[in-house]
């Protein structure tokens, strides 16, 4: 007897009828500096809906660390080691890091 | 990403940089010329004594943002090669933190390139320094790197 599918699958495209189905999944974050600090890790594993975005997830972060929120405007984030705008939308596996202001030098 | 020239360096290291074997690294019998950047602990930040620094870096983003400094140089000077070498965790007063050696046939491509690609690295390699005081320690104030700008939501992430 064949398998039935229980769910549509997301790989219909972008022109599906059908809408893509919400799922999870899961991202690593890194925090550096005194990101680091404040959350008590330098290394997380986290799993939330699909199409997040950085800023979601950050916000996610800052509500159970509030002293994270007060430093937003003065953080940049990556997805998988490149500057990413803060509306960008992840994707399983990622690697997400929120990065202080660099001091390197 | 371009290419960058087998023969050029870039590195993070815990041990102290041997600044002259890098210069000799990028030295070639075509080049006439080689500037170097030196960067090193200073005894105090803002009029408090500094005792020392301990550097920490997202290290495979920091690596792959000084290649890419490294392409840019190519790109924009007429040079030979690049060495870049930034050190991580405790460096005490004097000791160097980053080192750069670039050679070129000519000295100002050397020097253009050399002061561009500090500038750049202090900009937008994901690297940061806490320093400690007698009474503290603090996260030295930083640059922020250039952020893309947002994009619209129907745009695939690549």
């Amino acid at each position: 007897m064949p398998l039935v599918p229980l769910a549509p699958s997301r790989s219909t495209g972008y022109n599906s009828p059908v809408p893509p189905v919400s799922q999870t999944i899961r991202v690593k974050v890194l925090f550096f500096g005194r990101l680091k600090d404040l959350t008590g890790r330098a290394e997380d594993s986290i799993e939330f809906a699909d199409a997040t975005t950085l800023e979601q997830l950050f916000a996610l972060y800052s509500a159970r660390h509030p002293d994270l929120a007060k430093y937003r405007s003065s953080v940049v984030a990556s997805r998988n080691q490149e500057f990413a705008a803060w509306n960008t939308p992840l994707r399983a596996g990622d690697e997400v890091a929120f990065l202080p202001p660099v001091s390197g030098g | 990403m371009a290419t960058l020239p087998h023969d050029d360096l870039y590195q993070l290291v815990r041990e102290p940089i041997d600044m002259a074997s890098l210069a000799q690294h990028v030295r070639a019998p075509e080049d006439g010329a080689i500037v170097t950047f030196d960067g090193f602990v200073r005894n105090q930040s803002h009029n408090r004594a500094t005792l020392y620094l301990d550097y920490e870096a997202y290290e495979s983003m920091a690596v792959a943002k000084m290649r890419e400094i490294g392409a840019q140089l190519h790109e924009k000077y007429r040079i030979h090669r690049v060495a870049m070498v930034h050190r991580l965790g405790r460096l005490e007063i004097g000791e160097t933190s980053v080192f750069i050696a670039v050679s070129a046939p000519h000295r100002a491509a050397a020097f253009d390139a050399c002061r561009f690609a500090i500038d750049t690295l202090k900009r937008t390699v994901p690297i940061w320094k806490k320093e400690y005081f007698a009474d503290g320690a603090v996260w030295a104030d930083g640059e922020l790197p250039p952020t893309p700008a947002a994009t619209p939501r129907s745009e695939s992430a690549s």
